[in-house]
């Protein structure tokens, strides 16, 4: 999805009452799957549009995302490490860090 | 308008903006998630909350538009707000409107690129053909006389013969633009260069067109000569054209 994308749907899910998070890359150190600007939207369902990277650090953003929806109601800044050991289980070993925004959209 | 709607209806627009959402503040009136639009003149849509605050805003907002570079800034003290640059997608002119035009045009619409199909045979050049884009039958010389040109138009050449390359590329060569490229055999596309250079187009101009067309990845058929075309505009868009023939140099494509 590109900007105009999930602008768009962001504008859509609004229309329709749903409650949202859009997590956005405002920062990365070192290898990253995505570059500043990648953007995802949660819905309070766990719907997800776009993508901030995959796998990397994706269950991390959406426990974010749903604790800013569902509870707290404010945005957070969270840092995601991407430095994990090779041969970690389902380490994320990318070798950066990066720092997602990640903010509730409210109707 | 809230500033989320006031952003889709800009890119809708394709007006070029920068969305400024305050990520950290230290100050206990400015709320993280703040946000103010601010455009390529410096006029400011919404407020980040305070008046200084706006007006240092509007002056590090011109200077990122400049480097076009997403980034977290320090507005003040202990404020920091992520600028997203948003400019008008990139558009992508296709000449020539034969079978390869068709997967192509898919591929570049799924990758975000606007396009714009032309051929001078109605028939071709059939919106049913290719959904979702500008279709136009005309006169190749004369469309691309009239057509905007900018930093974010990508051109691929792939007319039915080299007389009508030779028509693109004499009336698009002068024009500012971030890709060319040229589809043809070596030979084709040689004849083409020669022809552009009688009619006394620099070398320096002519090394600027990518042919023959697309990345090297031993494309046979329509659909995987489109995917090497697209892959090279992936390319040419993120890491820049020199990346592009760099990956050309490599298996020793270098006209």
């Amino acid at each position: 999805m590109n900007d105009k994308e999930i602008y768009q749907k962001l504008a859509e899910l609004k229309d329709q009452g749903i409650a949202v998070c859009l997590a956005t890359i405002v920062d990365t150190v070192g290898s990253t799957p995505r570059e500043a600007g990648a953007k995802m939207i949660i819905c309070a369902d766990g719907t997800l549009y776009g993508s901030v990277g995959g796998g990397c650090g994706e269950s991390e953003v959406r426990s974010s995302a749903l604790r800013s929806i569902l509870t707290t109601r404010k945005p957070e800044l969270i840092e995601i490490n991407l430095t994990d050991d090779i041969g970690t289980r389902e380490g994320d070993v990318c070798g950066g860090t990066m720092q997602i925004f990640v903010e509730p959209l409210m109707s | 308008m809230d500033i989320m709607a006031r952003a889709a209806d800009l890119m809708e627009k394709e007006i070029p903006f920068c969305l400024a959402t305050v990520v950290v503040s230290a100050l206990p009136e400015i709320q993280p998630g703040r946000k103010a639009i601010v455009l390529e003149d410096g006029s400011l849509e919404g407020s980040l909350g305070t008046e200084s605050l706006d007006i240092k805003l509007s002056g590090l907002a011109l200077k990122a538009f400049k480097n076009k570079k997403r980034q977290l800034v320090e507005i003040d003290d202990g404020v920091q707000a992520f600028f997203d640059i948003l400019t008008s997608d990139a558009r992508l002119v296709v000449c020539g409107a034969g079978h390869i035009a068709v997967p192509l045009v898919r591929f570049a619409r799924s990758i975000g690129f606007r396009v714009i199909v032309l051929d001078d045979r109605a028939d071709f050049a059939n919106p049913l053909r290719f959904p979702d884009c500008e279709v136009i039958a005309e006169d190749f010389t004369l469309a691309l006389r009239e057509m905007a040109f900018g930093p974010s138009t990508y051109v691929v050449v792939i007319t039915r013969g080299h007389v009508h390359d030779v028509d693109c590329l004499t009336e698009i060569l002068g024009k500012k633009m971030a890709y060319v490229g040229l589809i043809g055999s070596r030979r084709r596309v040689r004849i083409v260069l020669e022809i552009l250079e009688k009619q006394g187009f620099s070398r320096k101009h002519l090394k600027k067109v990518f042919t023959p067309i697309g990345l090297p990845i031993g494309a046979e058929s329509p659909e995987e000569i489109a995917l090497s075309i697209v892959s090279e505009l992936v390319c040419v868009r993120r890491k820049g054209p020199a990346q592009a023939k760099t990956l050309r140099a490599a298996v020793g494509i270098d006209l």
